[in-house]
């Protein structure tokens, strides 16, 4: 499965969470990949205490390398690989759709089966679809407006984009472009009022984005909480995104504020390594059995294929 | 559920409850509502106009009415038979999922009553267990407090109640038996009953 990580603002704590799921996932018996593609600042070897790695994604692209497993960079943790190269991952994803194809094949080809890709605060179309069209997209929060302002933008963008995926109709395409903008002159505010302006337009397409709204679910990790009154900031985040866009986010979970967290960053120990116990540990590793409980059902589930979904 | 627009939503669909929902659910989702959408929530920031805000607001309200209300909920069910098996029940199994803790440290809305003085003071405590129907001998023989201890602390009449540690535990065995957040009420009550002997 490939789960990717973004939205929010920097700072948020994405890379934290991906190093530290995926070790916990990896101590699972799971074999994962973590794949750096932070264009702002891709340094998940720091977050694992590793040199910058000498070989990248770039290397397989340019044809360097005859497979991409040949570009994955071994790590103290076993069952744990990385993968970097976030200019290139993210070009090709914005380049035509079967390049990009072509790589999602090549990742999920890997000997592995979770790949956790840090997708950084970006909000450029290729991480939009990178987050699309991953197995689960997960945004990372922390509870200030600022962080909720961003993640708000981001799923806004997001949520748009699949729905002009979806849709065949030129007009409709452009409508929907028009709504990403609140002063548009249509007068549409919100996603149920874009649907009610499509459906005069063309009812097959305004179906086609009911349906693509019903099986939109992105997750949400709450990080740095400090009270219980944080925590619920969460169910009230997904009880937002019922009311607004119609989404039914999964609430993955929260990760306490915990000063363990910036010692572990410093040190460049990750903090489930270094200090298992400590709260903000505790939750992370809650996080990644629910990962890995969702890896077990999509094993069991007939419907998942290796190649494509 | 077809996506829809908060005035085509069922009253259930407002508080994201089932229609089989009972008071206490109801109570719990209408807090959890009325935090959500209050005009200062956080996890409303900037995603709302304002307009939608007070419209959702007014819709919560009008659910809460309703539903909380035995006659006007049946009335309601009557004229909506669409609305028989709404919502699935998931929040409080969500947030049991969430915090992976205990049900006694975090099942509870963690939000506050909003009535008019937005405290849980007593009155504020006896509507809501008003609204839910339940009786102070119920909450008596679940607490095993005494039912005239319950109508001091309900009607606040300080002057009658105990020493701060045995009001402490009475009002957090009154919360739990509301389900309320018994950290809340605890505090919201004493910081009122301090305020009101200045």
């Amino acid at each position: 499965m490939i789960w990717t990580i973004g939205g929010g603002k920097g700072g948020s704590g994405k890379s934290f969470i991906t190093t530290n799921v995926g070790i916990c996932l990896s101590k699972l018996g799971i074999q994962v990949v973590l794949i750096d593609a932070d264009l702002g600042g891709a340094n998940l070897h720091t977050f694992l205490g590793i040199s910058p790695p000498a070989l990248s994604l770039s290397d397989f692209i340019k044809k360097r390398v005859s497979h991409l497993r040949e570009v994955l960079i071994p790590t103290a943790v076993p069952n744990l690989q990385l993968l970097t190269g976030a200019q290139d991952l993210l070009n090709a994803v914005d380049a035509k759709s079967v390049q990009k194809q072509k790589l999602i094949r090549s990742i999920r080809s890997l000997n592995s089966d979770t790949a956790l890709v840090d997708l950084g605060a970006g909000n450029s179309l290729s991480v939009l679809d990178f987050f699309l069209i991953s197995d689960g997209g997960i945004l990372v929060v922390t509870p200030e407006p600022t962080s909720i302002e961003n993640t708000y933008r981001f799923l806004k963008s997001a949520f748009y984009r699949r729905l002009k995926q979806s849709v065949s109709s030129s007009s409709v395409k452009a409508l929907i472009d028009d709504a990403t903008d609140r002063k548009n002159e249509m007068g549409i505010q919100n996603p149920y009022d874009l649907i009610k302006v499509a459906r005069g337009m063309d009812e097959r397409d305004a179906q086609r984005m009911i349906e693509e709204i019903e099986t939109f679910h992105p997750n949400l990790i709450l990080n740095q909480v400090r009270s219980k009154k944080d925590i619920e900031i969460g169910f009230s985040i997904r009880s937002a995104c019922l009311k607004y866009f119609g989404i039914r986010l999964h609430y993955l979970g929260y990760v306490v504020y915990d000063q363990d967290v910036n010692n572990s960053i410093r040190r460049r120990k990750p903090l489930v390594l270094e200090n298992p116990r400590s709260r903000a540990a505790q939750c992370v590793m809650e996080i990644a059995s629910k990962l890995a409980n969702s890896h077990k059902m999509a094993i069991r589930s007939k419907g998942y294929e290796l190649q494509g979904h | 559920m077809s996506f829809k627009g908060i005035k085509d939503q069922t009253y259930y669909e407002v508080l994201e409850v089932s229609h089989t929902a009972t008071t206490k659910e109801i109570q719990r989702a209408y807090e959890h509502a009325k935090e959500t959408f209050d005009v200062d929530s956080l996890a409303i920031y900037s995603l709302f106009s304002e307009e939608e805000v007070k419209e959702i607001q007014e819709a919560i309200e009008e659910a809460y009415r309703i539903l909380m209300d035995e006659a006007l909920r049946r009335s309601y069910d009557q004229s909506h038979p669409q609305t028989v098996g709404g919502l699935p029940t998931e929040e409080p199994s969500e947030a049991q999922k969430v915090s992976g803790e205990k049900k006694t440290s975090l099942s509870f809305t963690g939000l506050s009553f909003n009535s008019e003085q937005g405290l849980y003071r007593g009155k504020a405590l006896k509507q809501v267990r008003e609204r839910m129907g339940v009786e102070p001998q119920t909450i008596s023989k679940e607490t095993k407090i005494s039912i005239k201890m319950l109508e001091w602390i309900e009607e606040e009449t300080f002057e009658k109640l105990p020493p701060l540690v045995y009001l402490k535990g009475f009002l957090k065995s009154y919360a739990q038996s509301l389900e309320l957040d018994p950290q809340k009420v605890i505090e919201e009550y004493i910081r009122f009953m301090e305020e009101s002997r200045k």
